[in-house]
């Protein structure tokens, strides 16, 4: 389907519409449809003063009106599955850990290890209690033939205040925990900062949580 | 018999509940069920909502989600962020629908449709006879469209998905989508106007 004649009004630029597509038409005020209804149902309000004051254009937009009721409680659509939904996919994402390599720890006895998951996930969380700090990736090789790891991390980092000393501060307290929480003998800690972050708010005050559990300050 | 649905809560608790997606999605690959937790819970909703409009029926909807949440998981670790996880998800999940809608018995027949969407509307009690009515005759106009098109105009009318999005989503290129939404529009448009 051509449009609807050649354009009678060519007020606007013809490459400001953009080719026209199968079955679109060219309103009275010289717009094509498409054009109007993509003003109308994706464009920043105000973006454009012509169809803001344009009754063609309004009118036009006004067609869409049934179809965009319909898309609103399509919308609104509750999803009473969805709690179900989200406990089967983790029964099957924790069925399916990945734990990565088996690292020394340096206790005493016959050569204790953890996995690198585990072990990785002590480490981000040590460095996210750095305000302005989140870790991202944590990998960790072992290094040579005794208990020294070695640790690669990436941080979102907040800028207020310079990044050097934000590092170190992460680097000291991932050490700490390393050697604390786990009895690992982490020879380097390597961090790369990789995404800028706003700060966090100040956090609302939160009850006592005892040491070593989650503490659901969630960074 | 009438269950009251409510919002998703997010959990209390669950660690890098306050985080973006980039980052948890990268702890994620490194086998962090916690952040996967996190993830599934803040884009369950909106994808659940997709799948419903590409395959009509809540359970397959359901499945559809589960498999492109499950699959997400194990391709994390080669998941290069190229794009963001939000529209890597969607992507997954259009996917999944396709495959499903290919592989399922032919379509039932119209009216059965319209039942089922007028049953399921339990759910909705603000709901009027009238709006569902509407509802369902979308449903299944959305049902008839060509299946770039019907993806097109969810990715932008239930999703608020951006041309650009979209065009990541079904890798085609900005100009293609529009012409499918314009497209999509026009069907629509006809097949609701009993209800202007």
């Amino acid at each position: 389907m051509a449009l609807d004649g050649p354009r009678t009004r060519p007020s606007e630029p013809p490459a400001a519409d953009g080719p026209p597509f199968e079955g679109d038409q060219v309103l009275s005020c010289g717009r094509l449809l498409s054009r109007a209804w993509e003003q109308a149902r994706d464009a920043v309000p105000a973006a454009d003063p012509h169809a803001l004051s344009c009754p063609h254009c309004r009118e036009a937009a006004e067609g869409l009106a049934a179809v965009s009721a319909a898309a609103r409680a399509l919308r609104a659509e509750t999803a009473p599955g969805l709690l179900a939904l989200a406990a089967r996919v983790m029964d099957i994402v924790r069925a399916e850990v990945r734990r990565g390599r088996l690292l020394p720890l340096s206790g005493p006895g016959r050569k204790p290890r953890i996995a690198e998951s585990a072990a990785a996930k002590v480490l981000r969380r040590a460095a996210d209690t750095v305000p302005g700090a989140w870790a991202a990736t944590c990998r960790l090789v072992p290094v040579g033939a005794g208990t020294g790891v070695r640790v690669t991390m990436t941080l979102a980092a907040a800028l207020d205040q310079p990044l050097p000393e934000r590092v170190r501060q992460v680097r000291r307290t991932v050490l700490h925990s390393a050697g604390q929480d786990l009895g690992m003998a982490v020879t380097a800690v390597d961090i790369a900062v990789v995404d800028v972050l706003e700060p966090e708010p100040e956090p609302e005050p939160e009850p006592f949580r005892r040491p070593g559990l989650p503490d659901g300050r969630g960074t | 018999m009438f269950e009251r649905t409510v919002p998703t809560p997010p959990e209390p608790g669950l660690p890098g509940r306050d985080l973006p997606d980039g980052l948890l999605a990268a702890r994620a690959a490194e086998g962090d069920e916690d952040s996967f937790a996190v993830l599934v819970q803040r884009h369950g909703r909106p994808l659940l909502a997709l799948a419903r409009c590409m395959l009509g029926d809540p359970q397959d909807a359901e499945e559809a989600v589960q498999d492109a949440f499950v699959s997400a998981w194990r391709r994390l670790p080669e998941y290069r962020h190229g794009a963001e996880f939000r529209t890597w998800m969607h992507r997954i999940t259009v996917n999944r629908c396709l495959t499903m809608r290919r592989h399922r018995p032919p379509p039932l027949p119209l009216d059965a449709v319209a039942e089922r969407a007028a049953k399921d509307a339990w759910s909705q009690p603000a709901r009027s006879a009238e709006q569902d009515a509407a509802t369902a005759a979308l449903s299944r106009a959305l049902d008839g469209l060509d299946a770039g098109q019907r993806i097109c105009w969810i990715l932008r009318e239930v999703q608020g998905l951006s041309y650009k999005e979209i065009s990541h989503v079904t890798r085609s290129s900005e100009q293609t989508v529009r012409g499918r939404l314009f497209r999509a529009r026009r069907s629509l448009q006809e097949a609701m106007s009993p209800w202007r």
